[in-house]
């Protein structure tokens, strides 16, 4: 048995892409073109990256076989995953959260209570228990979403089957709701868990399950589509974004289609349909007329030709590159609509295909930042993902922060997910995980200054008028500034600080790990000799393409100087650190962003 | 991988680039690009890279309602739109016997007043999208029901600079907006200035600060990279040093809108001639309850767009910067029954700065003749004010080609430079 960290090698005899013929061509690779590149190429496209152990299992396989262990994974064991770990943070009364701050306090003022509160009978500040309540929940259910993306995180590296999280991932992407406007992890983590559940199924029961899903329903306002006055946020979204892409419909369509999606609905976490919301009228839906419901709708759209082809077009893309030819976006559309929306025949059918080898395909993918850490971690061979740097930190100022796409559109990917200054900030993230910072302080329990300062001058003594007034720079005033606090009845900026307080309190904390690495023992373990073998076996474990001009020389040259010498077993008790500083190196390579 | 894996490609924008950033020679192929660049049009660019003038874009994504951000106080058929929704004439922050600012505008006031805010009403164009997405994406590519591929900031660095000299184009965002995306030019994007450098330690120097090996390679994702990689280097360094040098007394209010770094790179003489920023994450797409958030909305950019004047006035460069700002689409004329309002069509656009013609432009659209969806009917096509930029505030003349079509331009700035 070889040693299971015992790379084998990107020789010249093992081409890294098949012959450029291959492009736009969907017949299956023939077992004589399979080898241990483009096993790596599978791992990283329909995973998150392999290890050299993990591609050599499947560079042993046929292709046929490869793909199936990736794509028809019921026989591996997901047992090891753990369900999400509640820290139990939802009080009784939160459900209906009101829409604002204001609409509580109104709410309160009329009714005596509010979020399962009364308000104070005499005193100052008789709303401020419901006020601190609001923001307390805001701001649990920012962190305990925090823990649900570490969760998935955590997934996503270990599972053994990749493709669902990435399947998943995807939906997310294209299916996109955030925290930010729906304001209840627990509906979030149900959206995610629908997606690693059914991301590889059928689209169509996946497509009815995401319009009748809470987070979605939120998302897109369905609680104020009703009878008589439609909203047509949802019914856009469902036909623009989601299945038929624009140019297929018209906004007389999306008007019925919103009638149609009325009285659909969720109470807490639960979908229901408001039947004395719902216009049961007869509507006039893509040439169909009737008294449709958003089941007929949904039926209706996906008798559209347009909405297997978009669906295909966006899958391939999301697998494979930016470009898909029409001719090409048109096979793989009727392929999903000749199985019925299986979404499995159309995956493997991408995965086994000449085209996915091809050298358009191979190495041209920039990595979204999810894949970018998820797969530096999972080539380290780490098995849980780090603390520090925190993840959520990480991703989200790379650009794609999980549980929160910055609109329903989702990401942008492809060139989008680099800027220059994203191109430096994943160099600075590849530092923060080899030599991770000893100051670190966890984010999501240190406040925003402005709450910081009010906490200060609470534990200082001060009265809460005088500890919440804004800190006064010289010149004018913003409007902003002068507004806050007039009203007596509250304090909305200590409510703030209360809230976070309480959220602290109750929601368990994110563990701190930094990652345990060690090149050392995988270098060793490689049976590497030499400087020159060293930084060729991190370029080959770790970048799909080389980098370009000198840079492999100066990473040689760099690796001698520091270790005083090109043989490795001279090395050998000191050399952790400076291949730490090498493989950062690589890592910061404009090549390293590609998959 | 073997070496033959990077072959030579065509000439391409990148040949340019490096021919433009570290002389290396040029193909034929790129000279034969060159020459779409005429001698008339050199000259065009070289006066408009003369006249030094700054335009800052200021995107408020998600369709900000205009009707409730200049409020027509006088039409009562606004008041019929807008039954629970309509600002009462009291809260209204009156500029003149017919408009008036949403409460939280004082900013906005204070620019009209001083005569440094032209306000156009009725922008909008043919055929409009109800989309964000596909309405944001003709804007940012002056190009409604087009496939035009660059943005229309991107294209206007292209024909005033087309030798790409770098740091031209700035995009503070973090993503680059399709608006700034540009044929030749990387512009600069950067989000957090502190963190737009690359950390490392003394030792990784020789490595890490080398210059971005100039290797021409087949895979296009990798060239596009190497390019990014190229402009970083070029530019972090200036951006960081300019955000670390700059102390402002000015009081931006509580969301800034990346203002203040364009305030500081401008201080710090940063080469930038176009500035693009957004208020970002579709802030604006009030749908529900949308009286509250959105008055936040509104004092938040008005605050900020004030300070911002304030601090160009501080740093001795108010003559030099105009902002335009721009929304999507407006919203759908009546309230909808959850107290927000719906896509729309026809909205306001705002030009500040101190050498603006402050007052009302364009012809204000009627809030009874509606189209068949009840909303506005434009009256001033968008790119009128994007050709008044383009010509009349930086300069350059071939607005025709940049624009595609030919748009008459607003007289609104008070030093014509010759």
């Amino acid at each position: 048995m070889p040693d299971p960290e015992r790379p084998v090698a990107i020789s010249p005899a093992a081409p890294t892409a098949g012959p450029s013929a291959w492009q736009n061509d969907l017949a299956p690779i023939a077992s004589a073109d399979w080898n241990y590149n483009f096993a790596a190429h599978l791992l990283e496209r329909a995973g998150f990256g392999g290890r050299p152990d993990e591609i050599h299992a499947l560079a042993k396989l046929t292709p046929a076989q490869a793909i199936a262990r990736m794509v028809r994974f019921e026989d591996a064991d997901p047992t090891q995953l753990a369900p999400f770990d509640e820290s139990g943070i939802r009080d009784p009364g939160l459900e209906p959260f009101p829409p604002s701050r204001p609409a509580v306090t109104d709410q309160a003022k009329e009714t005596g209570h509010a979020l399962g509160i009364d308000v104070k009978r005499a005193g100052n500040r008789r709303l401020q228990p419901i006020v601190n309540e609001f923001f307390y929940w805001l701001r649990a259910s920012v962190l305990e979403t925090h823990r649900v993306a570490y969760w998935w995180a955590n997934r996503m590296l270990t599972s053994p089957r990749p493709l669902e999280e990435k399947m998943a991932l995807f939906w997310h992407g294209h299916f996109a709701s955030n925290e930010g406007k729906v304001r209840d992890y627990r509906k979030l983590l149900r959206q995610v868990e629908l997606f690693q559940s059914q991301g590889t199924g059928n689209f169509r029961k996946l497509l009815l399950a995401v319009a009748q899903d809470p987070a979605m329903l939120v998302f897109l306002d369905a609680g104020v589509n009703i009878k008589g006055a439609s909203n047509e946020n949802f019914a856009r979204e469902i036909m623009e974004l989601f299945t038929m892409g624009v140019g297929h419909y018209t906004e007389k369509d999306i008007r019925e289609a919103a009638r149609a999606f009325t009285g659909w609905n969720c109470v807490d976490i639960k979908f229901v349909v408001n039947k004395d919301q719902h216009d049961d009228g007869e509507k006039t839906f893509l040439g169909k007329t009737g008294p449709f419901d958003g089941s007929d709708v949904i039926n209706i759209i996906l008798d559209q030709p347009a909405t297997a082809d978009f669906i295909a077009a966006k899958i391939y893309r999301f697998f494979v590159r930016q470009d898909p030819s029409p001719q090409l976006q048109a096979t793989l559309g009727s392929k999903l609509r000749n199985a019925n929306y299986e979404l499995k025949p159309l995956l493997e059918t991408i995965f086994l295909s000449r085209d996915f080898y091809s050298p358009a395909s191979v190495g041209t993918a920039i990595k979204s930042p999810v894949e970018l850490a998820v797969g530096t971690y999972h080539k380290l061979g780490l098995t849980a993902i780090p603390g520090v740097p925190d993840f959520n930190s990480v991703t989200g100022a790379l650009g794609q922060q999980l549980l929160s796409p910055p609109t329903v559109a989702g990401w942008n990917a492809g060139q989008s997910w680099v800027t220059p200054g994203l191109l430096l900030e994943r160099g600075n993230f590849a530092r923060d995980v080899l030599f991770p910072t000893i100051s670190f302080i966890p984010p999501d329990r240190y406040g925003s200054p402005d709450i910081r300062s009010v906490a200060d001058r609470i534990r200082r003594g001060m009265d809460i008028t005088e500890a919440t007034k804004p800190d006064t720079k010289s010149g004018d005033l913003a409007e902003s500034n002068m507004a806050a606090d007039r009203d007596e009845e509250f304090n909305t900026r200590y409510g703030s600080y209360r809230g976070w307080q309480m959220a602290i309190e109750r929601v368990k904390a994110i563990p701190r790990d930094t990652a345990h690495i060690n090149l050392t023992k995988i270098i060793t373990g490689a049976e590497i000799k030499t400087t020159s073998d060293a930084i060729d076996y991190l370029i080959g474990r770790f970048m799909r393409v080389p980098p370009g001009g000198e840079v492999r020389q100066k990473l040689i040259a760099f690796l001698d100087y520091e270790l005083g010498t090109a043989d490795l077993a001279a090395a050998r008790t000191y050399m952790e650190d400076s291949l730490r500083l090498a493989l950062h190196l690589i890592m910061s390579q404009p090549e390293y962003q590609l998959a | 991988m073997s070496a033959d894996y990077f072959k030579f490609s065509q000439a391409s924008r990148r040949d340019l680039l490096r021919a433009a950033m570290y002389g290396v020679s040029v193909s034929a192929g790129s000279a034969l690009r060159m020459s779409l660049f005429g001698q008339a049009a050199a000259a065009v660019a070289a006066e408009a890279e003369s006249n030094g003038k700054i335009l800052v874009v200021l995107e408020l994504s998600g369709g900000n309602d205009g009707l409730n951000t200049l409020i027509p106080y006088a039409d009562d058929a606004y008041y019929k739109h807008r039954p629970n929704l309509g600002i009462p004439r009291k809260q209204v922050r009156a500029i003149d016997d017919h408009f008036g600012f949403s409460h939280g505008m004082a900013g906005f006031e204070r620019l009209y007043k001083n005569g440094q805010l032209a306000i156009v009403h009725g922008c909008g164009y043919e055929n409009p999208s109800f989309s964000h997405f596909t309405s944001m994406a003709y804007w940012q590519t002056a190009a409604p029901n087009s496939g035009e591929p660059y943005g229309w900031v991107g294209r206007l660095a292209d024909a005033m600079a087309p030798g790409a000299p770098p740091n031209f184009l700035v995009d503070i965002d973090s993503h680059q907006s399709l608006a700034v995306r540009s044929k030749l030019h990387v512009p600069v994007v950067f989000d957090d200035p502190n963190r737009f450098t690359r950390e490392v330690f003394a030792e990784e120097r020789t490595v890490a600060d080398a210059a971005v090996p100039a290797i021409k390679v087949d895979n296009p994702s990798q060239g596009y990279l190497l390019d990014i990689a190229r402009s970083a280097r070029s530019s972090s360094a200036l951006v960081r040093e300019a955000w670390a040098k700059y102390k402002s007394p000015v009081d931006y209010g509580l969301v800034s809108l990346d203002l203040p770094k364009v305030a500081a790179l401008i201080q710090a003489g940063m080469p930038a001639r176009l500035y693009y920023t957004s208020y970002r994450n579709n802030a604006f797409d009030t749908h529900v309850f949308q009286a509250d958030v959105h008055q936040r909305l509104l004092t938040y950019a008005s605050d900020a767009v004030a300070a911002f004047l304030a601090d160009l006035e501080r740093i001795g460069r108010a003559d030099d910067v105009v902002v335009m700002i721009f929304s999507e689409f407006g919203r759908r004329v009546p309230e909808n029954v959850n107290l927000g309002t719906d896509h729309g069509t026809a909205n306001l656009m705002f030009v500040a700065g101190k050498q603006v013609k402050g007052g009302h432009y364009g012809k204000v659209p009627s809030l009874t003749d509606l189209d068949s969806g009840d909303n506005l009917i434009f009256t001033t096509d968008f790119r009128r004010v994007y050709a008044t930029m383009i010509s009349g505030w930086l300069g350059y003349r071939g607005t025709r080609e940049l624009l595609h079509a030919d748009f008459e331009s607003f007289d609104m700035f008070r030093k014509r430079e010759a």
